[in-house]
């Protein structure tokens, strides 16, 4: 009988009951062929090997995270709670010592999901990652994250609601923007101006196999680990790189992702995206599993695996070297991006697009450039569906003159916000504004 | 009138219950050499002055099985299994004739890889060489797709006498308890085989005609003769007949738990809303896990003979047992014997007790009375701590759909019945340290026999069908066959419904519709590409165990008889 070497506990939960439309990626029958898998497989049966069900998560653990506007129960259904649940779950297990990892393998996904939510963009309402972090950060204290994203889609929501946050290091891997959604995720997009470098973007280019994927990971990702030396390392892992996904382009393999984490050693796994619901994830996850929790995982493989066929080119292969040293010399010396000043504040205007919900979102962000805290943050947001809205954030090390400034805005009667959200990190406050 | 046989580990008993009323009971020492000379022990005790004629149904329930693999009387097993990619089969490794042959199948049922032929014809010489004649075969995914077992089983032709197929055991996915189940069900079979033709004979003897039944250990009574095809399912029946003696002789309507206090370990079962919790896949045994579907139970090494010792200056109870209590010959101290001390019992020669825990007490300094009342918090702590184990890992047990998570309710057990050789003396302990109501029913002596003579019938059957490749599948029976395109959720229901109903009348059962639940029923829209190509459609249907009557509390006064003792 196999024994893993490292606890795992997997939560385990499939929502058999919803969908984003009966015949959408995001639908019930997405993990059913894993839990066959894992069924016969008798995954749960391998001692150290163990099945949880999902939290629930409140307004309060989505509100650490997240502006919500109107409000949260309009962005959130229960799916959405139940998914960052199993995400709260996994950390709970770890940080409690329960087992020694965990694997969130809940939908719907959440790493586009940004700092401010309007509606679903990419399959993803809330940041479940990010839900989850604020969670253990309240209720363990100050902890440093890494956030390696897997995921074949650049982590646009995980990298926009950590930009500014110096104590957690987000790493993307991801097909190339230029070729896939969301678009993002280049090299200079490399944190705020009070994060420099805390964000790490790896572009891989289309048709990236097992060798050029882990040679990124090796080069780049494990040396940036060992220097900013993480508490906790969370692996957003989506299964779309896999050669048999129908909405990418990447070759990567069920031994590829299971070797991935064998190097990657995440304490926290959380699913993310991947669709190709009958060729790669019962196999994919299957591998996930076992490498994580120390097994032996030579005898996972996809029935028509063929290691040669889907081998990169050798000029892709030579593409991928040739990047990784600049990508590693962005963490040691980040450039300075082009940030806007006006007055003591960096400001950022976009525009943001919900593909799922077809929103279009204009945004205004003020830091405060404070010489005392991280700084102030103040996001005025509308968009093509909402009035202005105001979501003002104190930071954990919030000085007391950000703080009084970040209450005043908050509170101020009769100003143009259709409705204020105040997420007070240092006094762990997290409110609307009274209506009225 | 129904007769119901209990053998147990020390005892086996005996009742013969006519409607709901109690009719005789009798005890016997088992001989674990000679079961059948136990049987005909009790039958002797209760049938005395009775027409056996009258009997119509007789359930036995035996350790047969499970004594036969604990002391290793078991024939050796010729295993034929076929794995393929994911977790290897060698993993599973179990007796001494374990062969992998290669081939594979996918999720979905689709061979991936072919049978290797002359794999498969090596494996079958090696085991006939060595004269082996029982064969486990088990193929992964051999629910969603039989053929390589089917293949399997037409080489060895006649050259096994018998041979256990993994998807006819369980339509459940899950290989390794598939390898390990079909192992013990041909590991078991010719013992098992050779005790049912002596007891037909024995039971001639004393002009029964009853049908005879086997309780499993699921709680449910199966005949005799379809028993012969899984003889595996009667392992670990006596804690299965202990719960059925609930039912049969409780009002169990609520959240309840039960505790069978033995000699060296009790027994901890819980009843959600009444019915008693089955193992979500199957029970273990020797530490393999199986598909042998069996009420849940939790074992816990407290009972009366456990041995009382310190650990520094903790004082434990159990897990340990060095015979008997002082109190009747044991060398050294045990719960039992507290209790004497504490006056709390007045069981076999109390003066032993109190001499035992007095030398162990004065070793470490201690009043006697001090140790026996640590001694026997020890025990009511460990017991307590088992129970609320059990009840959250019952609260928390994974779950797969929203709906599920919103409205599940809460386990909250309010109440414990208490049976086993010292139950009466626990009741108003075990009141105190977990703030329940806690009852001895009567007649607590003989609860598992009067189990087993009430249990029916359980089944359960899972069925798969996938419209877009237009296939059903119901395993167990055996049955693969095409289906419609447009065969709903709704038609799966009533196949399931008729292949369970028509299965037990095949086997001389008959169950009212009603009685068939249905524990899951899930229809999955497949997409290929972005159109719907079918559905994809899970049931599982059950006959859950339950009681054919419930007994009349004035059965209390029946006695007891003592046969058989020499």
């Amino acid at each position: 009988m196999l024994k893993a070497a490292s606890s795992l506990g997997v939560i385990f939960f499939p929502a058999f009951d919803w969908a984003i439309s009966p015949t959408h990626p995001e639908r019930e029958e997405r993990l059913l062929y894993t839990q066959d898998q894992f069924r016969e497989e008798g995954l749960f049966d391998v001692e150290g090997i163990s099945e949880h069900r999902p939290l629930f998560a409140t307004d309060q653990d989505i509100m650490r995270a997240h502006f919500c506007f109107p409000s949260v129960d309009a962005i959130c259904t229960e799916s959405h709670r139940i998914s960052a649940g199993g995400a709260i779950q996994a950390a709970r297990l770890v940080l409690e010592g329960e087992t020694r990892r965990a694997f969130a393998l809940v939908r719907p996904p959440g790493h586009h999901a940004m700092k401010v939510v309007h509606g679903n963009r990419g399959f993803c309402n809330i940041n479940i990652e990010a839900v989850m972090v604020e969670w253990i950060r309240a209720h363990y204290g100050a902890k440093r994250i890494a956030i390696v994203d897997t995921d074949c889609h650049h982590g646009d929501g995980t990298q926009d609601v950590y930009w500014h946050d110096p104590d957690v290091l987000f790493i993307s891997l991801h097909q190339d923007g230029r070729t896939l959604y969301p678009g993002s995720g280049f090299p200079y997009e490399n944190g705020g101006p009070r994060a420099l470098g805390k964000t790490i973007n790896i572009p891989l280019p289309p048709r990236t196999s097992d060798e050029g994927y882990l040679y990124a990971l090796e080069n780049v990702v494990l040396p940036i680990l060992a220097d900013f030396k993480p508490d906790l390392i969370i692996n957003s892992a989506g299964q779309d790189n896999h050669y048999s996904d129908p909405i990418t382009n990447m070759q990567f393999s069920a031994q590829g992702y299971a070797r991935l984490n064998e190097l990657l050693k995440p304490d926290i796994a959380v699913l993310e995206g991947g669709y190709s619901i009958k060729g790669a994830l019962p196999y994919v996850n299957l591998g996930i599993c076992l490498a994580m929790a120390g097994c032996d995982y030579s005898g996972v493989r996809e029935p028509d695996f063929n290691a040669a066929a889907l081998r990169e080119e050798p000029e892709t292969m030579e593409y991928i070297k040739q990047s990784c040293g600049p990508l590693l010399d962005g963490y040691f010396h980040p450039a300075r991006g082009d940030f806007e000043k006006q007055g003591e504040y960096f400001v950022r205007e976009r525009k943001i697009y919900y593909d799922t919900d077809g929103i279009l979102e204009k945004q205004r962000e003020e830091l405060k450039d404070c010489e005392h805290c991280r700084g102030l943050r103040l996001i005025k947001t509308s968009s093509s569906q909402i009035l202005p809205c105001l979501g003002v954030e104190l930071p954990i090390d919030c000085c007391p003159a950000c703080e009084r400034e970040g209450y005043e805005a908050f509170n101020r009667k009769g100003d143009e916000f259709l409705v204020a959200q105040m997420l007070d990190q240092k006094n762990k406050q997290f409110a609307y504004r009274p209506k009225g | 009138m129904r007769i119901g046989i209990d053998i147990g580990g020390t005892h086996t008993d005996g009742v013969l219950i006519a409607g709901t009323r109690l009719v005789a009971a009798a005890k016997a020492p088992t001989n674990h050499d000679n079961l059948l000379e136990s049987i005909s022990a009790v039958l002797q005790a209760i049938l005395t002055d009775q027409d056996p004629a009258r009997v119509q149904t007789l359930n036995l329930s035996t350790t047969l099985t499970t004594n036969a693999i604990v002391t290793g009387r078991i024939d050796p097993v010729g295993m034929l299994v076929v794995g393929g990619p994911g977790i290897a089969a060698k993993h599973y490794r179990i007796g001494e004739h374990f062969h992998l042959i290669y081939g594979s199948l996918d999720h979905l049922g689709t061979e991936t890889s072919a049978l290797d032929e002359q794999d498969l014809e090596e494996a079958i010489n090696a085991c006939c060489e060595q004269g082996v004649k029982c064969f486990g075969v088990a193929s992964k995914f051999s629910p969603r797709n039989p053929a390589h077992e089917d293949r399997i089983r037409e080489e060895l032709g006649d050259r096994a006498d018998f041979v256990s197929l993994g998807h006819l055991i369980s339509g459940q996915l899950n290989f390794g308890r598939r390898i390990h189940t079909v192992y013990y069900n041909s590991a078991v079979w010719r013992t098992f085989r050779a005790f049912a033709g002596a007891l037909a004979a024995s039971l001639q003897g004393f002009d029964l005609q009853a049908e005879v039944n086997i309780l499993k250990a699921d709680g449910g009574a199966v005949p005799l003769t379809r028993a012969m095809d899984a003889p595996v399912q009667s392992i670990f029946s006596g804690p299965a007949a202990s719960v059925m003696g609930i039912l049969a002789t409780c009002t169990a309507d609520a959240d309840l738990l039960m505790l069978d206090i033995g000699g060296t370990t009790s027994d901890i079962a819980l009843f959600a809303g009444g019915e008693p919790l089955l193992e979500r896949e199957g029970i273990a045994i020797e530490g393999r896990p199986t598909l042998v579907r069996a009420i849940r139970v939790e074992s816990i090494g407290i009972g009366g003979d456990s041995l009382i010792h310190l650990d520094g200056a903790e004082v434990k109870t159990g897990p340990q047992r060095l015979g008997p209590c002082m109190a009747t010959g044991g060398s050294a101290p045990s719960l039992m014997d507290a209790l004497n001390v504490l006056g709390l019992a007045d069981f076999g020669q109390t003066e032993r007790s109190r001499e035992g825990l007095e030398a162990l007490a004065a070793q470490h300094h201690l009043e006697a009375r001090t140790l026996a009342q640590a001694a026997v918090d020890a025990a009511l702590n460990a017991i307590a701590a088992k129970i609320e184990t059990l009840v959250r890992m019952v609260n928390s047990k994974p779950v797969y759909t929203i709906h599920e998570i919103l409205e599940d309710r809460e386990i909250t057990p309010k109440k414990l019945i208490v049976i086993g050789g010292p139950a009466a003396v626990f009741k108003e302990l075990l009141a105190a340290r977990l703030g329940m109501e806690v009852i001895v029913p009567p007649l607590h002596g003989v609860a598992n026999a009067i189990g087993a003579a009430l249990a029916r019938a359980t089944s359960h059957l899972a069925l798969t069908a996938n419209t877009s490749r237009g296939q059903l599948s119901a395993p167990m029976l055996g049955i693969f066959r095409a289906i419609p395109r447009g065969f709903s959720l709704q038609d799966a229901i009533d196949e399931a419904r008729r292949l369970l109903k028509a299965d037990l009348e095949q086997a001389g059962v008959t169950i009212a519709a009603e009685e068939i639940q249905i524990t899951q029923a899930d229809a999955f829209n497949m997409v290929d590409g972005s159109y719907t190509s079918g559905k994809n459609i899970r049931v599982v249907a059950q006959v859950r165990p339950a009681v054919v009557a419930r007994l009349e509390l004035d059965a209390a006064a029946v006695p007891v008889r003592f046969a058989g003792q020499s």
